[in-house]
């Protein structure tokens, strides 16, 4: 009797329905009926399509002629650097540091995750206020050391090192813990064992932290790979309508800004599959590439 | 059994609530009538100048008819608007709005989702009787009226005083020109201020109306042109070459392709920007700047308030500066939704009357026009030292004309307002940008 319960899977699709219910109708129904809105003429949000565009590709020929598509992938792109880099990177040399202080860890590691817990919107305000062109934290530090020319750290130059340094700053502390947990779960006889073979910080590091951390860092990676594809909010926040000059779109903000800005829905329709295609050749290229080995 | 015991003590405490929620209900008619429950979405919330007027007269209607608001107001912006078409086009619409009535409105209109003042007066022939119909401006869709307007808006110009002191400029009058504002911005500038306090970036929109006004003629403002090379197409691409030469000239502030709105008005109060070109609901906003409290009234400065005053943007060719923008723009509402609602139909429409009452709207108008018919004196002692000011330039406006950008919305603007950065620095001809959007809008 005790073995055949295992034996009827019924119950177990009782429990999978309703969540298999939701997934369909607020995921999978909206996403095909996402693809449908691509191809037709939809001028009004909430309003339906009732036609069809003309030709009916009409939205996809135009992407490829619009250059703030090209500027929102490129852009998109170079986040996706900047996350790997700047969020895994920074967080791995804090993560390692910490591993090896005696004292203070879990100090660290609340300091570290603590912007995660404030929303993106926040500290989208948070940003403004410090890159603030009159009376901004930083013009302000940089006049009391003498600089006498406000700076627009908003200007066409540098926007994109002011949208991208707070993401970047916000999720470090994200992957740090993650990577801590990983240091931790590392066998300190493998550390001992080294140090008694005479080994410096810095090659225990690199012959054994490293390596055996590879699995999480790949991990890590294709997190924040494809992170980088739905940041949203804290751009928006600080560089609406992708000011100065639509320099600063992203995918996403792109897609925002022509559905709930111009009211060009279809074609913010249309974007939105670009970003799922986008999404998925990236997910794959980045899963080859940050492949986890078998120990 | 432990856990039979806290299931069955649930239970009770369930029926008991719900035996209690219908003991409540049963009280609050007993009473009297049932309470109806109005949902109301208006405009008047965050820095709006008449934010507090609304909520006061919202609680002593409340406290009068004993009916309850749920109100959802917010800030008048495309995020508001585009909220307020979806809830209509999803049948989640509010039983009353306060809204525009211009283009915005066209879609709820077009599905019938609203009644129009006349269809009410069948059934209410005394329904906002007290408004003089004349002023009341009908629908873009039929030309019937369907929104009652409590208080009217103007666009103009707002100056910093000390700072055109300090630069040696005079108070601009109802003469003052495109040629004599040039000048003026020239001496403000070489004094070491910001001429003129605009976010082309981000709200390039009283420039762009002032910008096209200024080639045409209140006659011909709200005619959007057929083509770029009509008259009227030329008098845009005219109006946005201006906008370009006095950003090449460099009288808008540094950051203007990056700042937002908010970040260049604060430089209008904090005295380092001259000129501002906004609405009379900014008037709230400048004061609001010079009280230590903007919620409290009694914290103004008045002495700082003294040194802001309102004038005429500067004219051109067959606009005098004189000739505003301005005019009844939004108002309310009444929705199928709530008349279809046996409950809900005489609380709307009683509400509706209460809030465009004679003794209401005044509150509201101040220095802006309304319709009343029976419009009560403005009595200036009321007033605070702009609001006065305000005053004294309507008096002198030779004409009110409506916002041409009020017809000409949602993706047609793009060209134009969201891409008034790429025109002042010529990345785009203005010519282009100007085609672009009415050919969008043509297609519409």
């Amino acid at each position: 009797m005790g073995a055949n319960i295992y034996r009827n899977k019924k119950p177990v699709l009782v429990f999978l329905a309703p969540a298999l219910l939701f997934m369909a109708v607020y995921l999978y129904y909206p996403f095909l009926k996402n693809i449908l809105n691509s191809f037709m003429d939809i001028k009004q949000l909430g309003r339906p399509g009732t036609s069809f565009n003309s030709p009916w590709y009409a939205n996809y020929a135009e992407m490829f002629r619009d250059p703030n598509v090209w500027i929102a992938i490129k852009n998109t792109l170079l986040m996706m650097v900047v996350t790997l880099i700047g969020q895994v990177g920074i967080a791995m040399v804090l993560a390692l540091m910490v591993d090896n202080i005696g004292r203070g860890k879990q100090f660290f590691k609340t300091v570290f995750f603590f912007p995660i817990v404030i929303s993106a919107t926040a500290l989208g305000l948070l940003f403004n206020l410090i890159f603030l062109y009159d009376k901004g934290m930083i013009n302000q530090i940089l006049e009391a050391f003498g600089k006498s020319q406000l700076t627009d750290w908003k200007a066409e130059g540098i926007a994109l090192f002011t949208m991208m340094l707070p993401v970047m700053w916000q999720y470090v502390g994200f992957y740090f813990v993650i990577l801590v947990t990983g240091l931790n779960n590392i066998s300190d006889e493998l550390y001992e064992a080294a140090k008694i073979d005479g080994a410096s910080t810095w090659q225990k590091v690199r012959y054994i932290s490293i390596p055996l951390l590879h699995n999480v860092i790949c991990t890590c990676s294709v997190l924040a790979v494809t992170g980088a594809l739905k940041v949203f909010d804290l751009p928006w926040t600080m560089f609406p309508k992708g000011m100065p000059l639509k320099t600063t779109f992203l995918t996403g903000t792109y897609m925002y800004y022509h559905t709930m800005e111009t009211k060009n829905v279809d074609y913010g329709s249309a974007l939105a599959v670009l970003i799922v295609v986008l999404g998925i050749i990236l997910s794959k290229v980045v899963n080859s590439i940050f492949r986890e080995k078998d120990y | 059994m432990r856990k039979r015991i806290i299931a069955a003590m649930l239970a009770g405490i369930m029926v008991m609530s719900v035996t209690a929620c219908g003991k409540s209900a049963d009280a609050g008619g007993a009473a009297g009538k049932k309470p109806v429950e109005l949902t109301v979405t208006t405009t008047f919330a965050g820095e709006d100048t008449n934010a507090q007027n609304y909520k006061d007269a919202v609680k002593a209607w409340e406290a009068k008819s004993g009916n309850v608001v749920v109100d959802t107001s917010a800030s008048s912006d495309e995020t508001f608007k585009t909220r307020v078409t979806t809830d209509f086009e999803t049948g989640s619409e509010p039983d009353v709005l306060f809204f525009f009535n211009g283009a915005d409105a066209n879609s709820f209109i077009e599905a019938g989702k609203v009644l129009s003042i006349d269809e009410i007066r069948e059934e209410y022939p005394d329904y906002v009787s007290n408004m003089n119909d004349d002023l009341i401006p009908g629908s873009l869709v039929d030309g019937k009226k369907y929104a009652v307007p409590v208080n009217g808006y103007w666009e103009a110009m707002f100056i910093n005083t000390e700072i055109l002191e300090a630069a040696g400029v005079e108070k601009p009058g109802a003469d003052y020109t495109m040629e004599m504002f040039k000048e003026d911005c020239e001496k403000i500038k070489a004094a070491g201020y910001t001429p003129i306090a605009a976010a082309l970036g981000n709200i390039p929109h009283y420039w762009w109306e002032f910008a096209i006004f200024n080639h045409q003629s209140p006659a011909t403002h709200l005619e959007i042109p057929a083509s770029v090379d009509d008259e009227n197409g030329q008098a845009w691409v005219a109006g946005m070459n201006d906008i370009k030469e006095l950003y090449e000239l460099g009288y808008f502030p540094e950051n203007t392709l990056s700042a937002t709105d908010d970040e260049t008005f604060a430089m209008f109060t904090e005295g380092k920007a001259a000129f501002l070109i906004d609405g009379s609901w900014k008037v709230g906003g400048i004061v609001g700047s010079c009280q230590s409290d903007p919620e409290d009234a009694s914290t103004l400065d008045a002495d700082k308030l003294a040194k802001f005053d309102v004038t005429y943007v500067p004219g051109n060719g067959d606009r005098k500066a004189t000739d505003l923008v301005g005019g009844l723009s939004s108002g309310y509402y009444i929705t199928r939704k709530a008349w279809d609602d046996p409950e809900k139909r005489a609380a709307a429409v009683d509400f509706v009357q209460y809030m465009t009452s004679d003794s209401v709207v005044p509150a509201f108008a101040e220095h802006a026009a309304s319709a009343l018919k029976d419009a009560p004196e403005v009595d200036p002692s009321k007033f605070n030292d702009l609001q006065v000011k305000a005053i004294e330039m309507m008096a002198g406006a030779t004409s009110l004309t409506g916002a041409a950008q009020d017809l000409f919305q949602g993706d047609c603007r793009v060209s134009t307002f969201d891409g008034m950065p790429e025109i002042v620095t010529g990345k785009v001809d203005a010519a282009d940008a100007v085609a672009e959007g009415l050919a969008v809008y043509h297609n519409q």
